[in-house]
């Protein structure tokens, strides 16, 4: 944290050169307020978020591309997971380790994005952390197994990864990607390959990953490693997503088969259409089921609800429907109201959006989450109801 | 699909906006047989001055409310095959800087590019209803060729003088098949040029409801064609207007079918 504004000197001294050599300097600042309402009390935590941006070409069909992100939090910024679950599963963690369960949110600066990208005629290559998109869904995207997306939040920035990748279109809406993600040797790095093409109305993609899955038992601490058992093992998955136009809706579907070393294998698998009215509404419905997720409610132990705070499962919940109505009130204003329905365990969470275009480059963005579950469901009305509004200036 | 082309078409102002895509060749002379030309022919002159095969251009647009706040869009735009095929990447403001759409096959097959995700996505054809960027224009506004003549049946109403010049008007009622988003066009098309300088646009149900008005001026030619620099829709709906305002084109330009794939929405 001490280093963080040496950090930022570092960059201002180095952006100030990049401008002088046809780099372009951009970015955001970002101001956050988060809140919950827990136990019949709200807490809050406020973000502010810097993010600088540099974008250049080196050479001829030589460029680049980095952003800083600096963030700080205020507030409550130490969250238990355990105050916003059912008793029955609080009561089956012992009483001396109900400390492990806190998220800390500690302030934070990293390079998200740095990366090398060489246009030859026949492919483009990209070196470095880079930001690597999969899928065709809004909200869930099972063949994507670098992100998860915050339902609340779909469209925000994914963190960057590092990678090796490879592009080469074929025809014109036909394209063949290849992606190799180090890590510390071949067998656990994550290797893609991906075909992409069109036909008629429709964009399909065919994809094969091979990655190492690494999750935690929550139940079980090791203190001599000061954190939870490590599970690691393979994941192949074979996926397959479309999108195009069916009967005047726009419909996309996405589908994973993973085929797990250890585990059970699973399937997930997104649906969805979409609609724009003559007046300008937008409705959107998407449908995720995911066999990682429980058919029950009494199912959920820790493991499920840390898994998926900490996203390394995408739902806890089997079966999720994502209802999305979105409407421009103004030039400047969009209104939007998002229904999403854990149809497993038979939740429900309300989420109404304004979007405010406040000026050329400033947007305001605020929701309010109002659940309506059982206790102990995905979106249980004793927990979790919450809002934010965030405003960001672009630069 | 058809129904972006049709509007395009309608809104076949904004093609030239876009792109200008104009590539026009003033075909007619002025006093040719000027009584005895029909709502079709005079329409099929219009067509013509839509029919570019390639051009770049640079464009700025303004977004003013009744309020009277305004937005600025800066944008670049590259078109081919008359129109056929678009690429409109965003340079200003910073917020949508570098965002990217991909139209194809006169605008019914669209392609969204967002840098900060790399996320590309289709759009279905009832997007392209969407207004762009909060505009005035839709997304099928913006893309596609100009082809009057296969959607609407062509009618030549009485001479009248508009914004200062001899204009014929034309009035356009969509075909029974065609799926275009506007039922009814009321066209102003110069005497002497044959550009369309003024367009009403009615209701996809009622053609008796005025929704949107497109004023073409400041007609310069360029590269033998004439090219309208400044465009307002007005949207009488809303209250609102778009002000198109060319800053840079150019004709005849070089750009490779690779500027019109995935590959190239992402550069």
């Amino acid at each position: 944290m001490k280093k963080s504004p040496i950090f930022l000197w570092i960059l201002i001294l180095v952006s100030s050169v990049f401008a002088q050599q046809n780099v372009e300097i951009f970015g955001y600042y970002e101001s956050q307020l988060m809140g919950a309402e827990l136990n019949n009390d709200f807490y809050q935590l406020y973000t502010n978020k810097l993010r600088v941006d540099l974008q250049g070409e080196i050479a001829d069909n030589v460029s680049f591309g980095a952003n800083f992100d600096y963030i700080t939090y205020h507030g409550k910024k130490q969250w238990n997971i355990l105050n916003f679950l059912a008793p029955e599963v609080v009561n089956s963690i012992p009483d001396q380790q109900r400390q492990l369960y806190t998220l800390p949110f500690e302030n934070r600066q990293f390079l998200d994005n740095a990366y090398l990208k060489i246009a030859f005629d026949w492919a483009d290559f990209t070196a470095g952390k880079q930001q690597i998109s999969l899928g065709t869904g809004y909200v869930w995207n099972p063949i994507d197994i670098f992100n998860v997306k915050d339902v609340l939040d779909p469209t925000y920035e994914q963190p960057g990864h590092n990678a090796l990748r490879l592009d080469i279109p074929i025809q014109i809406r036909s394209t063949l990607t290849t992606i190799y993600a180090p890590h510390d040797n071949w067998n656990n790095s994550t290797k893609l390959i991906q075909f992409k093409t069109g036909l008629s109305r429709f964009d399909f993609t065919f994809t094969a990953i091979e990655k190492e899955r690494v999750t935690h038992d929550y139940s079980q601490f090791i203190p001599s490693r000061q954190n939870f058992l490590e599970l690691s093992e393979k994941r192949q998955l074979l996926g397959f997503s479309t999108v195009g136009e069916l009967l005047g809706l726009g419909v996309y579907s996405e589908y994973a088969y993973n085929l797990m070393d250890d585990s059970d294998d699973f399937h997930e698998f997104v649906i969805g259409a979409n609609y724009t009215f003559e007046f300008q509404t937008y409705v959107m419905l998407e449908f995720y089921r995911s066999e990682l997720g429980k058919n029950n409610y009494h199912d959920y132990t820790i493991t499920e609800w840390m898994q998926q705070y900490t996203q390394e499962k995408k739902t806890i919940g089997q079966d999720q429907l994502y209802l999305m109505i979105d409407h421009p009130i103004t030039d400047y204003i969009n209104f939007g109201l998002t229904g999403i329905h854990c149809l497993s365990d038979n939740s429900l969470s309300l989420v109404p959006t304004l979007e405010y275009s406040f000026t050329q480059n400033t947007q305001i963005t605020m929701y309010l989450n109002t659940n309506f579950g059982k206790q102990g469901t995905m979106y249980a009305k004793d927990s979790g109801s919450g809002g934010m509004i965030r405003a960001r200036v672009y630069f | 699909m058809i129904l972006l082309f049709k509007d395009l078409r309608k809104t076949f102002p904004l093609l030239l906006i876009i792109v200008v895509i104009l590539g026009v060749r003033l075909s007619a002379s002025p006093n040719q047989n000027e009584q005895e030309l029909t709502g079709a022919e005079i329409i099929n002159k219009v067509d013509k001055l839509l029919t570019t095969n390639t051009s770049y251009s640079k464009m700025q647009m303004t977004i003013e409310t009744t309020s009277g706040n305004k937005r600025t869009f800066v944008f670049e735009s590259w078109s081919k095959n008359d129109g056929e095929k678009n690429l409109v990447r965003y340079l200003e403001p910073r917020r949508v800087k570098d965002q990217a759409t991909l139209m194809l096959n006169d605008a019914n097959d669209i392609w969204m590019y967002f840098p900060r995700t790399e996320r590309v996505r289709k759009l279905a054809t009832h997007a392209k209803k969407r207004k762009m960027q909060g505009s005035d224009f839709s997304y099928e506004d913006m893309g596609g060729s100009g082809d009057f003549d296969e959607d609407y049946d062509t009618k030549r109403l009485e001479d009248e003088e508009k914004n200062g010049h001899e204009c014929y008007k034309v009035e356009l009622n969509r075909k029974p098949d065609s799926d275009e988003s506007y039922s009814r066009l009321l066209m102003w098309v110069r005497k002497d040029n044959f550009y369309p300088i003024f367009i009403e646009y009615y209701d996809e149900e009622d053609p008796t409801y005025l929704q949107k008005v497109l004023t073409q001026s400041n007609i310069e030619m360029i590269d033998g064609i004439p090219t309208a620099k400044k465009m307002v829709m007005k949207n009488l709906d809303d209250q609102s207007q778009t002000i198109m305002e060319v800053l840079e084109i150019e004709y005849g330009v070089e750009i490779s079918d690779r500027k019109f794939t995935e590959r190239g929405l992402k550069e």
